[in-house]
């Protein structure tokens, strides 16, 4: 009897310490374990030389490459620009010509050193044509053709990493991760119908400048279904998942923790150039106003979108509440009946193509149609993959879903327009948001492009995972990410800079 | 030329420059401790930053003054970014106000007067602001827009607290730990700064002028992206206490840093002493992770966390250390503010009664 007691208060005793020990590691930061994410795109390019504007694939890629690259500077999320491979930057009064000091002592992954030549090889890529990047003592020297007071945005964003290519076209980075192992998407060998996604495994750079990530791996699988990523975070295969917006009110329901961005993705209707001619303009304004945005975000995307009135999100112009795009059934009717002769839409329908990949953009070219026939406007939608959507057919309308990459409305606007409209490069003067307002009320008043909803960027996030603090721009900041050790019984010490646990909860305590 | 990372952009990029290794030389310290002292002050952001409201609200009522053919009274509507405090809200309210009535714009708040809607917004760098109104048959719309780093810190809301609170210091430079300095002399604090992926030890008078910068970068340390540390004074010379690392330096020879590896011996928790009853009070926070509002406790020593007894304060984010060594009834409590994202120093102390 008296053993058992003992052995009781043993057990009582041990679940005691296991469960003080398991608070502490939940209060404290832990090293190691690896972070299992799923994304939805089924192939990624870590090059950003490969990215296109604008791309949902280029998004995904953006994602992966800012484990493995860094940036001359970042912006944090109180509006601050953070020295990142730059310590110092300066700048002439016209903001023409930039200074960037280097930080020195940055490694590659393969241990070698980061050189003012690296930065300007990379940021003449990136930046492209309009600018002159040359390399100074300790640092790069960027000179443009116009002023760009809004370089550091730009710099903070987009494909704007610092690299160096390898002889065998592979890129190095300094950044805290590297590609330990690729797998690309193949048959399962079990069943060679099914296909077994691609997955990229990144391993923690020990020497990273900036220090060393929590986590000692990062396992991404690729092009997973997404009610399958959705069940693999329930069951615990998955620690982050992006979850599509069509699931996001079930994963809510079953209790998942999830977060969203800002709204990253425009989906929108462009008019092929053949039909911008005057005597499509009835078309294209009868479109216009035939178009239910309330109801595609509000019950098509399950209040899970936004209408979409303006090219550039609220969030990153500031002023797209201005825009305003109403329905009038009648008024669309009107212009129908006073079509030209020959217009599309009317004796011959409208061809709309469907440029954006997934089931969700599919229902949205579905939805525009029957818009239309509401306005007596004949649609015909040409689905990706289905027996009407040759390429050799002429599409008069297109439903793309454009993903915004740039902390600068100047340069995602003029990277929009020159993408999808064939423009050209914005005046100098569009930092000046008036002016910004006012090129964009002309694009939207030619109606070659009629937004439809905004989309923000979902994902779950498991219980386990600590320290997630994504960006409302999307960057999901996995270096300062940090898990749960799986068992609290069997938790070895760490290697490398484990820090000191138990007490984070108490202030006065050990650090 | 305009430095970036200086006046231009932020207050803490010009003292925050990294010191490479040569800079420990004495002469290369004294000629930092000098531009540091220029240049670093407390809460700098909130003087530059109310001159730049000013001049923001100017910029705006001048174009809006501008407008063809508006005249007459406007009834001014005011449309706040959704995020903004009360308190935020009204500053920037009371200023464009102001210079609307300055530029001789005839504002009334009749509801049959012609409206004068004026939103704000921010983005991820700016505030923009829009005025919009009807002038005859058109929309006019004006918009400027100002760097947010560039606007003085949002006021956090007063927290309803038993416990006499007062911020002495802030940065946008992440602190890791903060003493205050006995030595009558001197007065003020020392810090532990983690700045641009260094460690700094900073000397600041009661005026919160930073007196002297310290580049720590001891043998074999590493930047860390959970970086801790501890520091105490007596006399002159600090002691910084890293994980497996002990150092001490003295402020007249700063050169002369000694670090030896060993057992870090880190703070006992935080005993606040009553000045009414001299019982013990043992201090608590209750996040554990970064990125949310903590809430200290303040329970009587032997009772349990959320005793009915405790006394509570909110912080704007995280309390990230706390150090009651040097005053029994004081402690200087470190924290984030998540809505500015700088680092506050709190000084808070056991008062009796309410």
């Amino acid at each position: 009897m008296r053993f058992t007691k003992l052995r009781w208060l043993a057990a009582i005793s041990a679940a005691v310490v296991a469960l003080a020990a398991f608070a502490a590691q939940a209060a404290t930061p832990h090293y190691g374990g690896t972070l299992h994410v799923k994304l939805r795109a089924s192939s990624v390019s870590l090059d950003p030389r490969e990215w296109a504007p604008g791309s949902l694939s280029a998004a995904a890629g953006e994602k992966l490459a800012s484990l493995v690259y860094d940036r001359l500077v970042t912006l944090d999320d109180h509006a601050k620009f953070q020295s990142a491979l730059a310590t110092e930057w300066s700048h002439d009064a016209a903001g023409r010509n930039w200074q960037f000091k280097l930080r020195s002592g940055v490694r590659f992954s393969d241990g070698s050193l980061l050189t003012p030549a690296d930065a300007v090889v990379s940021m003449q890529i990136s930046l492209g044509k309009g600018f002159e990047v040359t390399s100074v003592e300790n640092g790069v020297a960027i000179r443009a053709a116009h002023p760009v007071p809004d370089l550091l945005e730009q710099l903070a964003s987009g494909r704007n990493f610092v690299f160096r290519p390898k002889p065998d076209g592979t890129l190095l980075g300094t950044g805290p991760f590297f590609v330990a192992e690729s797998v690309a998407a193949a048959p399962a060998e079990a069943n060679p119908t099914a296909i077994k996604p691609a997955k990229i495994k990144f391993q923690a750079n020990e020497g990273a400048w900036s220090g060393r990530p929590f986590v000692d791996f990062v396992e991404v699988t690729l092009g997973e279904p997404p009610l399958r990523q959705l069940l693999d975070l329930q069951v615990g295969k998955a620690d982050i998942a992006e979850i599509a917006p069509d699931l996001v009110r079930k994963g809510r329901q079953e209790g998942l923790r999830i977060w969203n961005s800002s709204p990253q993705t425009l989906v929108a209707l462009r008019f092929d150039e053949a039909l911008a001619a005057p005597a499509s303009d009835q078309l294209r304004e009868a479109l216009w106003l035939a178009l239910d945005r309330d109801t595609m975000a509000n019950v098509l995307l399950q209040r899970e979108a936004q209408p979409a009135d303006s090219l550039l999100p609220q969030w990153l112009s500031g002023y797209a509440f201005l825009f305003e795009s109403p329905m009038n059934l009648q008024r669309a009717r009107e212009l129908r009946a006073a079509f030209p002769a020959g217009v599309p839409g009317a004796a011959q329908p409208l061809r709309l193509r469907v440029d954006a990949p997934g089931d969700l953009f599919k229902l949205m070219g579905e939805r525009v149609a029957v818009n239309a026939r509401q306005a007596n406007l004949a649609v015909q939608v040409m689905l990706p993959g289905s027996a009407n959507n040759s390429p050799a057919l002429a599409a008069g309308l297109h439903l793309f879903a454009w993903r915004y990459d740039s902390l600068s409305p100047r340069a995602e606007l003029e990277a929009f327009v020159k993408q999808l409209l064939g423009g050209a490069d914005l005046p100098a003067n569009m930092t000046d948001p008036e002016q910004l307002f006012a090129q964009e009320r002309r694009l939207l008043e030619e109606r070659r492009i009629l937004p439809l909803v905004l989309l923000p960027e979902y994902a779950g996030v498991r219980a386990n995972v600590h320290n997630w603090n994504a960006s409302p721009w999307g960057d999901w900041r996995l270096a300062d990410v940090w898990l749960d050790s799986e068992d609290p019984m069997t938790t070895k010490a760490p290697t490398g800079p484990q820090k000191n646990s138990s007490t984070a909860r108490n202030p006065g305590a050990r650090p | 030329m305009r430095s970036g990372g200086a006046s231009v952009q932020f207050f803490g990029k010009t003292c925050s420059k990294p010191f490479s290794k040569n800079l420990l030389f004495p002469w290369a310290l004294i000629s930092i401790a000098v531009s540091a002292a220029i240049c670093c002050v407390s809460r700098p952001v909130a003087a530059d930053g109310d001159a730049a409201l000013r001049e923001t609200s100017q910029r705006l009522a001048e174009r809006v003054a501008g407008i063809p053919g508006l005249h007459g009274t406007l009834r001014l509507e005011w449309h706040p970014d959704a995020t903004w405090s009360e308190g935020e809200s009204e500053r920037w309210i009371e200023k464009i106000r102001d210079e609307f009535e300055r530029r001789a714009l005839d504002l009334t708040g009749e509801a049959g007067a012609p409206v004068l809607d004026v939103f704000a917004a921010e983005t991820p760098t700016q505030v923009v602001l829009t005025a919009k109104t009807r002038v005859s048959d058109r929309d006019e719309v004006r918009i400027i827009a100002i760097a947010r780093a560039l606007l003085p810190p949002a006021a956090s809301p007063a927290a309803p607290i038993r416990l006499e609170r007062q911020m002495i210091y802030e940065s946008p430079n992440r602190i890791l730990d903060a003493a205050s300095v006995e030595n009558a002399d001197m007065g003020g604090l020392v810090l532990l700064l983690y700045r641009n992926y260094e460690l700094v030890a900073l000397r600041v008078d009661a005026r919160g002028v930073v007196k002297q910068s310290v580049s720590l970068n001891p043998v074999n340390w590493k930047p860390s992206r959970d970086p801790r540390g501890e520091i105490r004074m007596r006399g002159t010379v600090v002691s910084v206490e890293l994980p497996g690392k002990s150092c001490e330096f003295s402020w007249e020879s700063p050169a002369d840093l000694k670090c030896r590896a060993e057992k870090s011996l880190w703070r006992a928790e935080t005993l606040l002493t009553s000045p009414c009853d001299r019982s013990d009070w043992k201090l608590f926070s209750s996040g554990s992770e970064p990125n949310a509002k903590d809430v200290l406790q303040v329970v009587p020593d032997g009772t349990l966390r959320e005793s009915s007894a405790a006394v509570l304060s909110e912080f704007p984010g995280p309390i990230l250390s706390s150090n009651g060594e040097q005053d029994p009834s004081s402690a200087l409590v470190v924290a984030r503010n998540l809505r500015t994202g700088n680092y506050e120093i709190y000084e808070i102390t056991l008062a009796c009664g309410n």
